[in-house]
């Protein structure tokens, strides 16, 4: 992986202002040990270059199919939020060089410790999927530019796809109860709960429900692919965001390359209340008040797009080179949590270049 | 002239894919639709073993855009995906179209394809001709 971001002051995955070749790549290797013709163990371990992204084991799981129409695995799995976040690190399985980030850099955590089922069947020419998974996360996760411990129970999702020759339609909801900790906000709550503020002791809390919601179309044939994806990430708690997310992607094939266009964008938002502390009638309560924004303010709204044109070559069966080039668009504030992070006096516009090799063996 | 025509009425032949399987039922019904879900791991009515031709294979190729509907490359890709993420696994491979029929011939349940034109062992079943 090589990549140049045009633009000194921001970096854009990880990628700034010179020619960097160790950002995103990983080396991934996966055990696969067969009992027998139903039963098998799963183990992979990913090293990444990335600091955003924890090395480790990935996949530790017991599967065991009786049939070709059941599934069932038990151990340490992805999510299956979308239709790559179990194959986020398979680059040779998808067209694009880097994901479209404005999509996929909003699910904060990637694996649970659980059950998964999956069934699978065929009515007349129509092949219909049925996928169910409950489990937990406990791990750190990557957020306000540093590392903080986190805890999901009750994780559940349900998923439903859809086959009709070339086309595929899926559509999933995930929930989970998320137990973040921030313990300067907890303390602050405190604070402002015993002082009666209680909106705003409510509102800064960093734990509670989470549910997403997913939808996809994708179609393809010799010639041509569309892609396409849209989610809503929907935070019950203050200090967890809602976010709404899509891309689409059209691309044309003529063996052996591939050449493609994208298009994505992510709306992150909190709703922050009104502020319920008055001003200008103690020195105590505008000090209350000041901090109270302040600690709003560290959880600004987060709104991108991003447009990427590339190409893939499909060099051997198991070797491809790509090349992209992103264009980046910020609005307003950036978080600095997700893909961008505005370094200073960032004009909100740059351009990702990049190239890649793909190999699987 | 007639020569020519017989000629080109082989090659016309030719490029037809042929569906064959060893099964018992000889009354099987599989359509195009059907057989791609097999080809592509996913489940059919009928306990039947996909075997498929090696990616260089030119019958195979054919196979792809009449039935697939894919290019080899997006297969590949597909089967990165689904191998590492432990969802399907795809169908044995096989380097020529007689030893594809050879080994159907050995293998109940087995399910394979090739071009017309082909003389297939009277053991195996052609369940469908995709022209």
């Amino acid at each position: 992986m090589l990549g140049y971001f045009d633009d000194e002051n921001a970096e854009y995955v990880g990628y700034d202002n010179s020619v960097s070749i160790d950002k995103q790549s990983l080396i991934g290797l996966q055990g696969d040990y067969l009992f027998n013709d139903s039963l098998s163990f799963t183990a992979q371990v990913v090293g990444h270059t990335d600091e955003q992204r924890n090395s480790g084991l990935e996949w530790l799981y017991l599967t065991y199919a009786p049939s070709n129409a059941w599934q069932v695995k038990l151990g340490r799995q992805r999510i299956p939020f979308f239709n790559y976040s179990d194959s986020l690190d398979v680059g040779f399985a998808y067209p694009w060089l880097t994901l479209p980030q404005q999509f996929y850099d909003t699910a904060f955590f990637s694996t649970f410790d659980g059950v998964l089922a999956n069934y699978e069947f065929s009515y007349g020419d129509w092949l219909l999927s049925y996928e169910g998974y409950w489990g937990r996360f406990d791990d750190k996760i990557y957020l306000n530019s540093q590392e903080i411990n986190t805890k999901v129970i009750g994780l559940f999702g349900v998923n439903a796809s859809i086959y009709y020759d070339n086309l595929t339609l899926r559509a999933s909801f995930n929930q989970g109860d998320v137990d973040i900790e921030q313990t300067q906000a907890a303390e602050f709550s405190q604070l402002l709960r015993q002082l009666g503020f209680t909106n705003s002791a409510d509102w800064l809390n960093a734990s509670g429900v989470i549910q997403l919601y997913h939808f996809s179309a994708s179609y393809e044939n010799v010639d041509y692919f569309v892609r396409s994806e849209f989610s809503r990430f929907d935070g019950k708690s203050g200090l967890v965001a809602d976010i709404d997310s899509f891309y689409i992607s059209v691309g044309y094939n003529f063996y052996p390359y591939t050449v493609y266009l994208s298009y994505s964008k992510k709306n992150l938002h909190f709703d922050h209340p009104d502020n319920e502390i008055p001003f200008g009638i103690s020195t105590e309560l505008d000090t209350l008040a000041a901090t109270y924004l302040g600690v709003l303010a560290a959880f600004p709204d987060d709104k991108a797009a991003g447009t990427k044109i590339g190409m893939r070559w499909d060099y051997l069966a198991n070797l491809a080179f790509k090349a992209e080039m992103t264009f980046v668009e910020a609005k307003d504030e950036i978080s600095n949590d997700y893909a961008v992070k505005d370094l200073g006096g960032f004009d909100g516009h740059g351009v990702l270049y990049q190239l890649g090799v793909e190999w699987v063996f | 002239m007639l020569m020519f025509l017989l000629n080109c009425m082989q090659k016309a032949a030719a490029d037809h894919i042929v569906i064959v399987a060893n099964v018992d039922d000889k009354s099987i019904k599989l359509n195009r639709q059907q057989i791609r879900n097999l080809f592509m791991g996913g489940a059919i009515p009928h306990k039947l073993q996909a075997i498929a031709l090696s990616p260089d294979n030119e019958s195979r190729l054919l196979f792809n855009t009449k039935v697939i509907g894919l290019t080899e490359s997006r297969i590949q890709s597909f089967w990165a995906q689904m191998r590492f993420t432990g969802r399907k696994k795809e169908p044995k491979e096989i380097d020529s179209e007689s030893e594809l029929l050879e080994y159907l011939k050995n293998h109940q349940g087995a399910l394979g394809y090739c071009r017309s034109g082909i003389e297939i062992p009277s053991e195996l079943t052609v369940l469908l001709t995709i022209n």
